[in-house]
């Protein structure tokens, strides 16, 4: 009788036997798939807005600078960080802390990686001023192609003041534009000199000379691409959302690393990684979606 | 109690997370080559995008499956999920109007 007394009781519990935490992440990554679902949804719809050869069609990754390898190399750092924090929460249940701690330290790393090769992308995209709203487009409207006009004007107007390391050639190509853009016999009262389509062909004709040099030159001219604005929107808010969810688990796997530093971490935290790794594994999920969709085709 | 066993009692072996780690490094390459394949115009670009689409959606399946532990927890989380996925499926479906060619 007094053995039955010492026997652990079955308790009752109510609800399903989910745990809070485990029940709490994925309620919080459903509410993210809706979010990013948002973003790809209107991504897909611009896209399919538009034509996919021509004239007008939506960029390709070539015309705006985006390099499939990067994406691919980044899919395949992403994977091997998923690896690594599903195999911290294998070992750290099985009472390896020490060993865990080394596969989180390896995810922090990845993830920094990551991020790294994400900030070379957005540099290249800075430095080809393929940002939102500073693309040039519709250059045939009134107000947009003048607005473009006025820029390149103030572009080959630098570059000629402080040619910036950029070839002979390529300052003595910029300066016959603007020369053109100054004296064209197309310059009225109400047109600043060549039509801003000339322009865009001229500067387009400047850049991609520029790539072909060996090694390849980046002229400090805002390019011509149809839809570049809205991709740029579409790329910089996809690409940009997902980065700050991965500097979010970055930081979660720094207080995990903090937590080991001081002894406090131990085989207790076993849920606390497995559910830290639902986090990060949904953000990986996202990225393999996002790659396709950015970079490929 | 149910967490300590959440952690410890139940999951693939690590030889599965191995497995399946190779397994996504092999379909990243695949959808890459895919890509290859139809830029130098040995495949459609219909088809390429089918394939990647699909090879999108085998590696979520397989990250959700066996990293995140839906294998064994799906039926203790689908009453979340499914919602989820049809109101994302509708969001897509709602949106289909709005695609208005910019030609």
């Amino acid at each position: 009788m007094a053995h039955a007394v010492l026997e652990e009781q079955p308790q009752a519990h109510m609800g399903l036997p989910l745990s809070n935490g485990k029940l709490a992440m994925w309620m919080f990554l459903v509410t993210e798939v809706m979010f990013f679902t948002a973003l790809v949804g209107v991504y897909v719809l611009l896209r399919q807005s538009a034509p996919s050869s021509g004239p007008n069609r939506w960029p390709s990754p070539h015309d705006v600078h985006v390099v499939e390898w990067m994406g691919a190399v980044n899919t395949f750092v992403l994977i091997c960080s998923s690896l690594t924090v599903v195999l911290a929460h294998y070992v750290i249940a099985r009472g390896n802390v020490k060993q865990a701690v080394i596969y989180i330290g390896i995810t922090l790393a990845l993830g920094f990686v990551f991020l790294g090769i994400k900030a070379v992308e957005y540099y290249s995209k800075w430095q080809h001023d393929i940002l939102p709203g500073h693309i040039g487009e519709q250059l045939d409207h009134p107000v947009t192609g003048q607005q473009y006009a006025e820029k390149i004007r103030r572009e080959l107007q630098a570059i000629e003041k402080d040619p910036k390391g950029l070839s002979e050639e390529t300052v003595h190509e910029c300066k016959a534009l603007l020369k053109d853009m100054q004296e064209s016999p197309d310059k009225t009262k109400y047109n600043p000199g060549l039509s801003p389509e000339k322009i865009g062909e001229g500067v387009m004709k400047i850049l991609e000379e520029g790539e072909k040099k060996n090694p390849p030159e980046t002229v400090p001219l805002t390019p011509v691409i149809p839809h570049g604005n809205m991709w740029a929107s579409c790329y910089f808010a996809m690409t940009g959302f997902h980065a700050l969810h991965v500097v979010g688990g970055l930081v979660i796997f720094v207080i995990i690393l903090v937590m080991a530093l001081l002894g406090r971490l131990g085989a207790q935290h076993a849920a606390f990684l497995e559910y830290t790794g639902l986090y990060w594994h949904f953000v990986d999920i996202v990225w393999i979606f996002l790659f396709p969709l950015i970079y490929l085709i | 109690m149910t967490e300590a066993h959440d952690a410890a009692g139940h999951g693939p072996n690590i030889n599965a997370y191995l497995i399946v780690g190779g397994a996504l490094s092999v379909f990243t390459a695949l959808s890459f080559g895919f890509n290859y394949l139809a830029h130098h115009d040995k495949m459609s670009v219909f088809s390429a995008f089918v394939a990647i689409l699909a090879v999108a959606i085998i590696k979520a399946t397989l990250v959700g499956t066996y990293f995140m532990h839906l294998k064994y927890d799906w039926r203790l989380t689908y009453f979340m999920l499914i919602p989820a996925f049809i109101l994302g499926t509708m969001m897509m479906i709602v949106l289909l109007p709005d695609i208005v060619f910019a030609w």
